[in-house]
């Protein structure tokens, strides 16, 4: 009977080698889950909500986050591998694996009686030099369009099957380097991702301009305008209730009347304020279309719709901001100083209709710096599952331009890291060394569950790579299709280097603390609901 | 339940309480094919014009005597993850072409049941849906050749109502000749110029009473309503649509009237009636005869509508307004003003009528108009439900054959030349994916054999000799309907043909749907959300409550 007993008797508790047990099984219980996702020939998980929707997935990130993990381990490395996707959008699936390996042979020496501490260190001096051998076969080079293909293509790859990844891999790429701009961080809300139950997911595409998920509200307002200015407002075109309590008095029906005109005569006045400056700069050939913030009444949508003005009310707030990157223009807070500068542009803006749905497409803006990604796919789960990808793949190619360097992947840069580790392990004193070489041996899972994946022997394989590395000194890593190992440079597969410099720092630090965990207990009263 | 420290292992100890997990071959790809095969077996009995009807009876008691496969599946809320993932696919196909459900379900079930033997045999999952992929695709690609016919002129109705007949005729059996004429009738009637055809402008309208073949279609809509005042007849009509109440216009903010004595009182209320009188006499000197209402209508403006005799429609739904301005050319206005000429719309006839014992008001064009109705009549509400499905399949029908003209060989025959050409394509194939070729072949197949089952054939002899016969180049052989004389028919000069966009989505989805479902090899169900069980659920939903002890 332990102390806490003694002093709590309802008290939960779990020593030493229990303890470990605990910790242990429950890191390699989510390798276990995890193992089959890793690489481009992972498998999907279906994931079941409360609700009874359904979700299909390969991504560690979205299963760990629908997963309702409880156990306090688990969720522990549940939480260091999404804190792993929030900075750098990919990695978790690796982030698990490798903790759950680091665990794994570790266990291997404490079993021995070696003591947890000293692993501990031992992971620590082969982080180090794991980090040194990154900044070593880390190529820095330019980030041309070429590359970051490269980049995304490897990203996505894990994330859907081969001809969807390739599709999005182009329209990810020319996202970003459409909204960047140069000596500014690259803001990635400028890319609008928008959904649309429709067709297949191969008619996903990039529009060089904006979506808005609502239509005109008028049936007379035009379905189509080419060569059209836009107006981005946020002004009241409806009538507003005064803020005070007020009321009106009158004796006849004339004055009621007059009273019903009076009241939409302010309104009205906006609303011609923004068909003279429609009248003034265009011709008969130009359209004029007029996006508001907020909302636009029947009568007003009606007399635009006289003048041919296509309005659309209730924007997204983001959208105002987004439509002025599209299409330039300046987005106005009142119809007093409209001027022909404060209008945008944009080639082709068109609605359309899907059962009860309207879109409204705003295109061939020139130079646009928000650009709109049209995720469409049959049912919902296809357009989360994208949706999904489209978000990772979008981070993998910022990453790649903001770390201007990457790492060379298919399982290349961990084969390398674990034999420089062996090298050096030497040079480590005492029995540390034994945690240096737990690490080099956790760092192998990587290669070994890719090959698993497609179908080859892991050892083998791993064997292989290790053979091709030492002899040809290159990068080498798996080649998916053939189970032989492959120069990953040559064949465009980069992984982006902050996320291997991330799982590096993370993995290390999260192993480290569940190893030296002696006791888990739980105190106190149980709660009133159990 | 609170976080008690765990026993070491087992991974279900890491999920909430009562999360469910599976994993690996047995758990879930063969438990996930079972739900699908069931999910089709069930329906592969509707398929084809000699299909069986189902009795569904929903979670709110209703009963539906139906074959349609888009509407047993809305109905029977399918719970299944992986059945699931076939609805969704139904459901895309439903949305992409509006007809040719059970087509989908029907193959996407054989791909999975043949998929099992398979992996029974011990192919890998990634094969055989590799094998699929390669397969759909190679019968996408054979579909193109297949054309027999394309829809010339889509204005010609013997031509529609041939290319919309078999569609019908899978539906409803035995009136296909009539309906067909019928939609055809107005689909084409509501062409304009330009080209474009919306289903939207083919209205439908069912009242109870007659038969099937006393349903007629008119030019223009039809509204199950009373007109509001008396007059309700009009030739040449004027008609001003008004978007607002019929009503003294109110102002937004509150205002009282305010007065002194009972002269004033008297005062105001002639000056109020004045104002409506002029109202309506302003309306009715612009020349307007009907006035349509889509909001509230006061007692005091449908008195001087009487009185100035000016027909009063009100409309309840908002798309029906919209609809209705379309058909009559008319512009809705947002307060009571009288129209201007292009505002005001115009509409041959205008008048109620009694069919069987319900009032209609019927908007009547003789000219050409851009929305038509069709006036279904029969004998029960379950009866007019499925013509009315079945009609609107049809409408879509000939939705998709404006997108692509271009028709195929029904009665299985389409399905059945697939089958023979990917089997023979499976044999040049190298590797293991042939097996899957082959097998896809063979679902291509289900779907001729259910067709050839469903019509009461003998299966096996006739698809035997169906398959020699496409062997030979026969390619438009398909399995008859009749159930007299020959068991084999030549499809293409039967006149049963189906347009090709629809068999295309159909394989598309089907496989896609298939592969899916072969690739998840792990699921994880949480728990149930909270909140009141649905009624439904009630296994013995046939026994009175009482008698089920609780």
């Amino acid at each position: 009977m332990s102390a806490i007993k003694a002093l709590n008797p309802k008290a939960e508790v779990a020593r030493a080698q229990a303890a470990l047990a605990v910790n242990i099984s429950a890191a390699r219980g989510l390798q276990d889950v995890l193992k089959s996702n890793l690489g481009p020939k992972g498998t999907m998980k279906m994931l079941v909500s409360g609700a009874g929707d359904i979700k299909l997935t390969k991504d560690g990130n979205v299963l760990l986050h629908e997963m309702q993990i409880q156990h306090p381990t688990a969720s522990l490395i549940a939480k260091v591998a999404t804190a792993q996707d929030d900075i750098t959008g990919d990695g978790t699936t690796s982030n698990v694996l490798i903790i759950g390996e680091l665990l794994k042979q570790a266990d291997l020496y404490v079993s021995e009686g070696l003591h947890p501490r000293i692993i501990a260190e031992g992971f620590e001096a082969a982080k180090e030099k794991a980090l040194q051998v990154l900044e070593q076969v880390k190529v820095t080079k330019e980030m041309d369009r070429e590359t970051l293909i490269n980049v995304a293509r490897t990203s996505l790859r894990t994330k859907v099957h081969v001809e969807l990844a390739d599709l999005l891999t182009e329209a990810v790429v020319d996202a970003v380097l459409s909204i960047r701009q140069p000596n500014e961080p690259i803001d990635l809300f400028m890319v609008e991702i928008m959904e649309m139950k429709h067709k297949t997911d191969s008619d996903t595409v990039l529009i060089r301009g904006l979506v808005l998920d609502h239509g005109a509200r008028h049936p007379d307002m035009k379905k189509r305008v080419e060569d059209a200015y836009i107006l981005t407002c946020n002004v009241s075109l409806e009538y507003e209730k005064t803020e005070v309590t007020s009321g009106f008095f009158y004796k006849s029906a004339d004055e009621r009347e007059k009273l019903v005109k009076a009241e939409r005569k302010f309104i009205e006045e906006r609303v011609k304020k923004i068909i003279e400056l429609k009248k003034a700069v265009c011709g008969d050939s130009k359209g004029f279309v007029v996006i508001n913030q907020k909302g636009i009444d029947p009568f007003s949508l009606d007399s635009l719709a006289k003048e041919g003005i296509v309005a659309l009310r209730r924007a997204k707030r983001r959208n105002m901001e987004r439509l002025t990157l599209a299409c330039g223009g300046i987005a106005m807070n009142s119809v007093d100083d409209l001027t022909p500068e404060c209008l945008g542009h944009a080639g082709l803006v068109f609605e359309h209709t899907l059962g009860e749905e309207k879109f409204t497409f705003i295109e061939q803006c020139s130079n646009p710096r928000s650009v709109t990604l049209l995720v469409k796919g049959p049912n919902k789960h296809t357009l989360t599952q994208i949706k999904d990808a489209v978000r990772d793949g979008l981070r993998a190619v910022k990453n790649a331009i903001e770390d201007g360097s990457v790492v060379s992947g298919g399982g290349a840069f961990e084969v390398a890291v674990a034999d420089a580790l062996i090298k050096h392990k030497p040079n480590v004193k005492g029995r540390a060394q034994l945690g240096v070489q737990a690490f080099a041996d956790a760092l192998l899972i990587i290669p070994k569950v890719l090959a698993q994946n497609s179908g080859y022997d892991p050892q083998e394989t791993l064997v292989k790579l290790q053979t091709e590395y030492k002899e040809s000194g290159q990068l080498v890593g798996v080649n998916l299709s053939t189970g032989e190992p492959m120069v990953a440079a040559e064949v465009g597969v980069w992984d982006n280097y902050n996320v291997k410099k991330q799982l590096l720092h993370s993995c290390t630090v999260i192993a480290s603390n569940i190893l030296l965990v002696d006791e888990i207990m739980r105190a106190g009263m149980s709660s009133l609901k159990g | 339940m609170a976080a008690h420290v765990p026993v070491a292992p087992g991974y279900l100890q890491m999920l909430k309480q009562g999360s469910r997990y599976y994993s690996g071959l047995e758990e879930v790809v063969h438990r996930n094919i079972e739900a699908c095969k069931q999910l089709s077996l069930c329906l592969r009995t509707s398929y084809g014009p000699n299909g069986l009807n189902k009795l569904v009876i929903n979670h709110l008691d209703k009963i539906f005597v139906t074959g349609d496969a888009s509407c047993i599946l809305r109905e029977l809320v399918v719970e299944h993850p992986a059945a699931k993932m076939l609805v969704m696919a139904t459901q895309a196909q439903e949305q992409e072409i509006g007809d040719g459900t059970s087509f989908v379900l029907i193959l996407a079930g054989s791909l999975l049941e043949n998929a099992e033997e398979l992996l029974k045999l011990g192919l890998s999952i990634s094969e055989i849906t590799e094998g699929y992929k390669v397969a759909s695709n190679k019968a996408l690609d054979l579909l193109e050749d297949l054309s027999c016919l394309s829809l010339k002129d889509i204005r010609d109705v013997t031509e529609v109502a041939a290319a919309t007949r078999p569609s019908l005729a899978s539906k409803q059996y035995g009136y296909e000749d009539f309906l067909a004429t019928l939609v055809a009738k107005s689909c084409v009637s509501t062409i304009p110029k330009s080209g474009e055809f919306s289903a939207e402008s083919v209205r439908i309208c069912k009242i109870i009473g007659a038969s099937v073949e006393d349903s007629v279609m008119l030019e223009g809509m039809v509204f199950k309503r009373e007109t509001e005042g008396t007059v309700n007849y009009v030739q040449d009509a004027k008609v001003a649509v008004y978007n607002c109440a019929f009503d003294s216009t109110k102002p937004e903010t509150k205002g009282t009237v305010l007065l002194k004595s009972a002269g004033e009182f008297m005062d105001f209320r002639k000056g109020e009636e004045a104002l409506m009188e002029s109202h309506v006499r302003d309306i009715a000197e612009a020349g307007v005869n009907v006035v349509v209402v889509g909001a509230k209508i006061g007692d005091l403006a449908l008195h001087y509508a009487d009185k100035y005799k000016l027909m009063v429609v009100k409309m309840t739904s908002r798309n029906d307004l919209q609809r209705l301005c379309k058909a009559l050319g008319a512009t809705p206005l947002l307060s009571l003003i009288p129209p201007t000429e292009d505002e005001l719309g115009s509409c041959s006839k205008v008048y109620l009528q009694e069919v069987g014992d319900t009032q209609v008001v019927v908007f009547k064009q003789n000219q050409e108009c851009p929305m038509s109705t069709i006036l279904l009549r029969g004998s029960t509400d379950r009866l007019l439900d499925n013509i009315e499905e079945a009609v609107n399949d049809a409408v879509s029908t000939y939705n998709t054959l404006i997108r692509d003209p271009r028709l195929v060989p029904g009665a299985g025959a389409t399905e059945m030349q697939l089958a023979v050409k990917i089997a023979d394509f499976s044999q040049s194939v190298p590797g293991l994916e042939q097996y899957a070729i082959h097998a896809y072949s063979k679902s291509l197949q289900s779907i001729t054999q259910a067709l050839a089952e469903n019509s009461g054939t003998q299966t096996n002899p006739v698809m035997s000799k169906l398959y020699s016969l496409h062997q030979q180049g026969e390619s438009s052989a398909g399995v008859s309907a009749d159930g007299e004389g020959t068991d084999l028919i030549d499809a293409s000069e039967a006149g049963i043909l189906d347009p090709l966009l629809s068999k295309h989505w159909g394989i598309k989805l089907a496989s896609e749907a298939a592969i899916t479902v072969l690739g998840v090899d792990q699921i994880i169900i949480a728990k149930k959300s909270g909140g009141p069980k649905p009624r439904g659920e009630n296994p013995n939903w046939d026994v009175p409550h009482d008698a089920i002890d609780n």
